[in-house]
């Protein structure tokens, strides 16, 4: 699993790549903490190249979510394969996390 | 019919995806598939990994018999008597976000997952039997 971060056109995008299950939650959740530090009004989820997620990963998602949402600030997670959008959709993660096919179309969302 | 005899540690768990990734491909399941074998295996792999670990019990077994397009799964551990199927909490799939409960995900992709699920306590043991069907 590797976590890394860009700016876009004003937006933090930070991209997860390989496997987040229950021997590496804990590294995921430093990562997606340290991601942030710089701050930002916008964050961009890029899951294109997340191959694998367990509940252990989903629940650093939400947490995630949750303190994004406490800091005000606008996030939207895009490119999901079909296997991780199907079980985003079976823990009702598509009702509280901005789904987008596309970076692209996750940017001119959040404006 | 692989049969693995897990230590109950976290480590363990690469064991566990690489024999699911090895039945997957022999039987040339498709990969969407073969990730939710993975899921619904590492769900109650972890569970087991975390409780009998803390009641001192150091490993457990998976079983994994294909027969034809019906995989069946078997977990059995010398833990405290737990039925998933009438113990765990129901998830939280609704809320908003800020009152969204965290926890409870694990169990409830593994009853969406899979066709049917049984637990029986045999000998001190709990069995659970998973059965998943290959998607047609």
């Amino acid at each position: 699993m590797q976590v890394t971060t860009e700016n876009k056109n004003g937006s933090l995008v930070i991209v997860t790549e390989g496997r987040v299950d229950g021997s590496n939650a804990p590294e995921f959740q430093e990562a997606l903490k340290d991601a942030i530090k710089e701050g930002g009004e916008k964050v961009i989820l890029d899951f294109e190249h997340l191959s694998y997620i367990s509940s252990a990963g989903l629940r650093v998602i939400l947490m995630f979510a949750k303190q994004l949402r406490r800091e005000n600030i606008a996030f939207a997670a895009c490119s999901l394969i079909a296997s991780v959008k199907d079980i985003f959709a079976i823990s009702g993660f598509d009702k509280i996390i901005p789904i987008h096919a596309s970076q692209k179309e996750a940017m001119a969302a959040l404006g | 019919m692989p049969s693995l005899k897990i230590k109950t540690e976290v480590a363990e768990l690469g064991r566990i995806f690489a024999a699911v990734d090895e039945l997957g491909s022999q039987n040339n399941w498709p990969d969407d598939f073969i990730f939710r074998i993975n899921l619904v295996v590492e769900e109650v792999a972890m569970n087991c990994i975390k409780y009998c670990h803390m009641e001192g019990v150091s490993d457990f077994e998976i079983t994994m018999d294909p027969q034809d397009d019906v995989l069946t799964i078997e977990i059995i551990d010398a833990g405290r008597p737990f039925d998933p199927l009438m113990d765990a909490p129901e998830a939280d799939t609704d809320s908003d976000i800020e009152d969204r409960a965290i926890g409870g995900l694990g169990i409830h992709l593994v009853r969406t997952m899979t066709d049917d699920m049984r637990y029986r306590r045999e000998a001190d043991q709990n069995h659970l039997t998973l059965i998943m069907h290959k998607p047609s």
